[in-house]
């Protein structure tokens, strides 16, 4: 930097120093000033003037200097602000109160309570100046990281406690003597380990387990057992704070409390206990299901829970939200789409007391649109895509089948999770990972993505930090990663520490291995008994993880948060146990854990406004359920309902008709390069025989990307410039026995190079019952050069064809519609759709890693989306022409009707004078889609309320 | 304090010329993706030379020998030993004493006394050489696969600076597609990761529809446009749900929505419209998409864009992925780069806005006739062997994958002027002898050059992660002052 200068750095970097002067001086001026107070201690006086005068002095030249240290060190931000302004402002309270008090000396008529009130004030900003330089230097958490209540800090006020106990005792039980090692490995953790561990060796000391604390340091044998005196580190932690080495090094010295219980440790014998040291908080595993509260206002097992709960925190029930936005609730949480407005009316008038729990019933039962919902959020969790990084080199595997038939029989959680922890083909993607070709990561492996995955998706606990290294978040440490990971592994794996070997080979294990041994010689036997471990009934972890995650789902904020930190506080255990103990007592079955939810009044209660973000994370409590934003899913499905299906194409059909159809375009080539095809017409040719038998009915599909005309011997068919609308055609008239011929004229739209295709079938069905079948494929001939008119019949010469190129299907979704058979189906719904730019504006994650929580917050890029996107916008187009085909131009039917199909009421006349004002008398096709989709992007459309 | 005084004059400048609506976009953004909590503390900002980025990233793999670092020509003949050749173009002076390029990039040599060359650029080893692999290092600074979704540099930049003109997105991504052939892993670094969708790229895969992204829908007129948005701004008023939104809710659709309004009806748009210029200067730009997408990066670096890419575009086998033809293909694509290059850097700096704007060039990783990889290093083969010698032209040019050398070149920003930094081997292989430069570098370099420090990181569930693996990565110092030479 030019513009800096050495002299005034170095006084610059003198300030951290120079203040301490002013800080010394005018605080013990002002307490020798309190002495004086009354007329006492006279003699003080001239010694307080001195004071009064350096210190202002000093405080003068600290400003100064600390101004330099600003300017030339280029420190910025408020605090710098803050504290620069108090502290020159203590400068010049300083020289005044030091120029009062001379003035007053000289007039020998000392003012002494203007120069008093002064001095006063003086050192009252000196505080706040100095806080702030506090903080800059030593991080604004210096002094509240050791308050009680944070996690991380470690109190002393257990040594102290155990202390006395155990002074008090003659000789040690073996319990006491547990207790004692845990303390002080306790002690060790918060205060050694920092540098001391098996992450940082400093000095060759570890002090994380037995062997590397009974062998010692560089300095010597650290414990030497029955003699403190001899023992390293008892020598080192009672050096006085100013020896060099003392220990520790970094941070606060050990009390005295603390000192006396290591030396007394080492004094007993360093009993080592064979328990782990728990240095962070964590859940316990068992669940046990408590015993609901004897409220008698309530009935559902939860509300008598949160009633006890609303109780303790001065919260009161809000009176249930009303039929409509029940049932608008209950469908986007079961089905995922829209109730109809004639169901609503059904449901609104129905009396029976029990409709919202039949409801919840019914649409539990609808296994296909539950299914359809409920797996995107399995998606997520599970990482399961139907594109992404891994797929091109086959190393990633799609569970979809396995997931979607799971949930459609709605399988028992413990047989789902047994089945992906012990899998066949269909379910082996999950614990499978992502290889990515090359090296990778050894924390990356795809047996420690298993871990990892297995850990955050279903046991609620990170193991992604102690792959790497013993984990600086919880008490998982490297080995148990490693162990873990070893389950899933063909060969025993080494150990690496940040990507370093370590020669240590892993030693087969559970996380937590109370649970069961997952031993095995053989990949299979240990998969086994970890499917056993994992479903064993202590393992309250997975019952609870996936309960508080369908409580979050439905609710909008977890009893836990995040929902992937278990050992978090729930703000109610009893709650959270209770509903997963129930759960259990279910069979472990998924749709009863959402109706015992969705049945509370806890889940039918309005909406709460937690003003702030903040308000849901730290000390909040629960007041009822939270708006929660539609997903991208539903979104789309819910214009698919109502305005016009926003997808054709899915990546899954559960119900697909295999058909050996290829995409298929011309070959182009640049140099010897297949290159992408380039805009303009291609055209297609098939030659095929039929048998002498009769005709009894012959049909085509035809998809091309992006336009075509098909012709059958001569004839035009008919054309299409939309790939997402299968062309159906009957073709019986049109064909013969003997040769035939079909000819496509294929258009590739755009100004640039982009992938272009066809997508044919043909099904022809004999009198005899006997079929015909033919599809695209490269036995199809084209060319790039315009041929002259005869192309699309027989004799036409083709030598200068080439074969056609198949470009994969995989480029393409594939059409619910391109199918022979007869189907219902109007739309595809969005979460059987590869990722697509509009649902990944919508908040649509790229599954490459587990994501239990999609971002919530409404983004300009998503707003762009709705905004201007092509595609959004061209739905919208198609939309408001279908609507005004079937509902008129009548203004009031259409705002009417739009209205109850999207947000389930009839407008207000303030609206409904809105819309038919903007609409006008004779609506087209352009107003119609502003309004849908101004209604589209309204707040009550987009939250689910 | 020249400096300074430079970004201040700039930045009043700016202020000026925006339009009341935009000031009040600017002073109220969308809350920051929550789950972060930044580490990075008030004191770390530092004095900025660059304000914005250009990264002309040359996709699959250009070599340094054939380009910006040519070693001895060997004019093609048949039966040319494959081993004798390392350059299949001659060399040319540029506007910098001593330093030469390969025929084909004489433009770009008579810009470079504005700028720099680093010629000791050392990809990364991943065990196999691929172009997805090695572009998803290059642009997030960390290995394939990680546990949580790194963010693409431009990510980085726009979240810690966010947008230096309020109505024009703070990360371009302009010329790649994600059509076929590694899409998903394209797509795997095109991202803003953890930060938050927010901060991830804006797309414009073909700059010359560039404006269509910023425009209201095609067939829409601006007063049918403004009508919409003022209807479902009405509608909204009267929602009874606004009531029970939180702030937070309330105001991040809200907001995004007016955001994205002002964006589409403001005069900036006017920045993606190309036809605005003058047909002379857009047909120097005009060698292709690449081109335009340089003319579009001018027009946004002039009008404060913060970071833009500008690439040729990966597709396997195509563009600087010579895996065949490799002599003939390189002809083409110095052709594409060629003017456009040196006309944005000159256009920049008649405008002033070369000061300010840090132009950066580079590739994945380079190529060679013979070597896959680097020398001691075995990987997998990637490209099909060379035969040993040269019977055909198809044959002449470098079609393997190498990664112990390489060019970078960087304009602007604070970058000196004329410098020439490291060197490769002049014999084969031309490894990188003098001061090579890791991707690390190069991040901190651009991070430096913009304010951030090197140290910026955010807890990702719990854990630290920074800009560079560790916030190991240091800048290279040396890179950025007055100019070498009179």
């Amino acid at each position: 930097m030019e513009n800096t200068n050495w002299v005034l750095q170095f006084l610059g970097r003198l300030h951290p120093l120079f203040v301490h002067f002013p800080i010394g001086l005018l605080v013990v001026a002002l307490l020798l000033e309190f002495l004086t107070i009354g007329g006492k201690r006279k003699g003080l006086r001239e010694g307080i003037n001195w004071m009064v005068y350096i210190g202002a002095g000093f405080a003068i030249f600290s400003a100064l200097f600390g101004w330099f240290l600003k300017t030339q060190d280029d420190y910025s931000g408020d605090l710098v602000d803050n504290h620069q302004y108090t502290g020159i402002a203590t400068a010049v309270l300083g020289l005044v109160t030091a120029i009062i008090l001379k003035n007053s000396i000289k007039k020998a008529k000392l003012n002494l309570k203007a120069y008093r009130f002064m001095l006063f004030a003086t050192v009252v900003l000196l505080t706040i100046a100095g806080h702030l330089g506090a903080n800059l230097t030593h991080g604004e958490d210096y002094l509240t990281a050791i308050l009680p209540g944070n996690k991380e800090v470690y109190s002393n006020k257990e040594s102290g406690a155990l202390l006395s106990e155990l002074k008090g005792a003659s000789e040690l039980s073996e319990l006491q003597k547990d207790k004692l090692s845990l303390e002080v490995r306790g002690l060790f953790a918060h205060k050694c380990y920092q540098c001391h561990s098996e992450n940082k060796q400093k000095g060759e000391l570890i002090l994380e387990h037995k062997e590397g604390v009974f062998k010692g340091g560089k300095s010597g044998l650290a414990v030497v057992a029955g003699k403190p005196e001899e023992s390293e580190i008892y020598k080192r932690i009672i050096l006085p704070a100013d020896n060099k080495k003392v220990m520790p090094t970094k941070g606060k010295l050990l009390t005295a409390d603390e000192i006396a219980l290591v030396k007394l440790w080492i004094t007993e014998g360093a009993h080592w206990s064979d328990q782990a040291v728990k240095v962070f908080p964590e859940a316990p595993l068992k669940l046990v299901k408590p015993e609901l509260p004897k409220v008698t206002e309530q009935t559902h097992p939860i509300d008598k829970i949160v009633s006890t709960y609303f109780d303790k925190n001065n919260v009161a029930w809000q009176s249930l939200v009303e039929d409509r936005k029940f049932i608008k609730r209950a469908y986007l949480d079961i089905v995922g789409l829209l109730p109809s407005p004639e169901a609503i009316t059904t449901f609104v008038n129905d009396s029976n007391p029990k409709k919202r729990e039949l409801l919840i019933d019914e649409l539990l039962n609808d296994s296909e649109n539950y299914t359809q919902h409920w797996l995107s959020f399995w998606n997520d969790l599970l990482r399961n895509d139907y594109s992404g990084t891994g797929f091109i080199t086959k190393g990633r595997f799609q569970i979809t089948n396995w997931l979607y038939n799971s949930l459609k029989n709605n399988k028992s959680y413990d047989q789902m999770i047994s089945q992906l922890m012990n899998p066949d083909k269909s379910s082996e993607g999950f614990i499978k990972g992502i290889k990515w070709r090359g090296v990778v990561n050894s924390s990356q492996s795809t047996e420690m993505q298993a871990a990892q995955n297995i850990g955050q998706s279903l046991m609620g606990v990170n193991v992604k930090c102690a792959s790497c290294h013993n984990s600086f978040v919880s008490n998982l440490t490297l080995d148990q990663a490693y162990g873990f990971a070893s389950i899933f592994a063909d060969e025993p794996l080494e150990l690496n520490r940040c990507d370093k070997p370590i020669g240590k080979i892993a030693k087969v294990n559970f996380l937590y291995p109370e649970l069961g041994s997952v031993e095995g010689k053989t990949l299979k036997e240990r998969l086994l008994k970890l499917s056993e471990v994992m479903i064993n009934k202590e393992n309250g972890r997975l019952y609870r993880t996936i309960t508080n995650r369908v409580w979050e789902r439905l609710i909008g904020r977890g009893i836990i948060e995040p929902v992937d930190e278990m050992d978090n506080t729930p703000w109610n255990a009893e709650l959270l146990d209770w509903i997963a103990a129930d759960f259990i007592d279910s069979g472990t079955d998924l749709k009863h854990l959402i109706k015992r939810i969705m049945t509370s009044k806890a889940y039918q209660m309005p909406t709460v406004n937690y003003k702030k973000q903040e308000d849901l994370k730290k000390d909040y409590v629960f007041k009822g359920p939270v708006l929660r934003r539609l997903s991208a899913e539903q979104f789309s499905d819910a214009i698919s309902q109502v305005v016009a299906p926003v997808y054709q194409a899915v990546a899954f059909n559960p119900n697909e008709e295999k058909m050996p159809a290829q995409r298929i375009w011309h070959h182009e080539k640049d140099l010897t390069n297949t290159v992408l095809p380039l805009p303009g017409k291609r055209y297609f040719r098939k030659v095929f025989q039929l048998s002498k038998k009769t005709i009894k009915n012959a049909s085509v599909l035809i998809s091309v990307d992006d336009a075509y005309t098909l012709f059958i011997n001569g004839k035009r068919v008919g054309e299409g410039n939309d790939w997402t609308k299968v062309g159906k055609y009957d073709v019986t008239h049109l064909l013969h026995k003997g040769d035939n011929i079909i000819a496509v004229e294929g258009n590739n739209i755009g100004k640039i190079d982009n992938p272009a295709s066809i997508l044919f079938a043909m099904k022809v069905v004999f009198t005899d019952g006997k079929s015909f079948k033919l599809y695209s494929n490269e036995t199809w001939k084209s060319t790039d050069r315009t041929p002259n008119k005869n192309w699309i019949n027989l004799n036409f010469d083709t030598k200068k064809w080439k074969k056609v190129k198949n470009y994969g299907n995989s480029n393409w979704a594939k059409l619910l519609d391109f199918t022979f058979k007869e189907h219902e189906k109007t739309f595809a719904r969005a979460s059987l759709v590869k990722q697509h730019s509009f649902l990944k504006a919508l908040g649509r994650p790229n599954r490459e890693i587990v994501v239990s929580k999609r971002e919530e917050q409404a983004t300009l890029l998503q707003a762009l989306e709705l905004t201007n996107g092509a595609y959004f916008n061209g739905v919208l187009e198609k939309g408001a022409e279908k609507w005004l085909e079937k509902y008129g131009t009548d203004s009031g039917v259409i705002v009417d009707t739009l209205y109850q199909k999207l947000l389930g009421r009839h407008p207000s006349s303030d609206e409904q004078k809105i819309l038919i004002a903007s609409l006008g008398n004779q609506p087209n096709a352009e107003q119609l889609q502003d309004v849908i989709w101004s209604v589209l992007i309204s707040p009550e459309f987009q939250f689910i309320n | 304090m020249k400096d300074k005084n430079i970004k201040m004059r700039s930045r009043r400048d700016f202020i000026k010329k925006m339009t009341a609506a935009s000031i009040a976009a600017s002073t109220t953004t969308i809350p920051v993706a929550s789950f972060l909590s930044s580490c990075s503390t008030e004191v770390q900002k530092m004095a900025a030379s660059a304000d914005s980025v250009i990264l002309l990233w040359m996709a699959g793999g250009m070599a340094h020998t054939e380009t910006f670092d040519p070693k001895k020509y060997a004019p093609f003949e048949k039966g040319l030993e494959t081993n004798s050749v390392l350059s299949t173009f001659p060399k040319h002076p540029t506007a910098v004493d001593g330093l030469e390029f390969s025929e084909g990039l004489q433009s770009i040599g008579n810009v470079m006394d504005k700028g720099a060359i680093i010629r000791s650029y050392k990809a990364a080893d991943l065990g196999f050489i691929l172009h997805t692999r090695h572009q998803f290092h290059w642009h997030t600074c960390y290995e394939p696969p990680q546990s949580v979704q790194a963010p693409h540099i431009g990510a980085w930049i726009a979240k810690e600076l966010g947008p230096a003109n309020p109505v024009i997105p703070p990360f371009i991504s302009i010329g790649q597609r994600f059509t076929m052939g590694e899409a998903e892993e394209l797509k795997a670094f095109h991202t803003a990761g953890f930060l938050g969708s927010e901060y991830g790229p804006f797309l414009i895969p073909d700059p010359s529809e560039g404006l269509d992204s910023v425009r209201p829908p095609k067939g829409m007129s601006l007063k049918r446009f403004e009508a919409r948005y003022k209807l479902y701004k009405e509608l909204a008023n009267k929602s009874e749900v606004m009531e029970q939104a939180s702030d937070y809710q309330r105001e991040s659709l809200m907001r995004s929505m007016e955001q994205s309004y002002r964006l589409l009806n403001s005069p900036e748009a006017k920045v993606f419209d190309l036809s605005l210029e003058p047909k002379e200067k857009y047909d120097t730009y005009n060698t292709g998409r690449f081109g335009l997408g340089c003319l579009l990066a001018k027009r946004l670096a002039q009008n404060g864009g913060r970071f833009i890419s500008v690439s040729t575009e990966y597709e396997p086998f195509l563009g600087w992925d010579t895996h065949a033809n490799g002599h003939t293909r390189v002809k083409q694509m110095k052709k594409l780069i060629d003017r456009p290059v040196a006309q944005l850097i000159k256009d920049l700096d008649e405008s002033g806005h070369l000061d300010r704007t840090l132009v950066i060039l580079a590739s994945e990783f380079s190529r060679d006739a013979i070597m896959e990889g680097r020398p001691g290093e075995e990987v997998r083969d990637q490209a099909r062997r060379q035969p040993d010698k040269i019977e055909h032209i198809r044959h002449y040019g470098m079609h393997r994958h190498f990664t112990d050398g390489g060019s970078i070149l960087l304009w602007g920003g604070g970058v000196k002027k004329g410098l020439v930094y490291g060197k490769t081997a002049d014999e084969r292989p031309c490894v990188s002898i003098e001061k090579p430069v890791v991707i690390d570098q190069v991040h901190q370099s651009i991070y430096h050059a913009l304010g951030i420090d090197s140290q910026t990181h955010y807890n990702v569930e719990s854990r630290p992660f920074y800009t560079t693996p560790d916030g190991k990565g240091k800048p290279i110092l040396d890179l950025f002052g007055k100019e070498m030479k009179a």
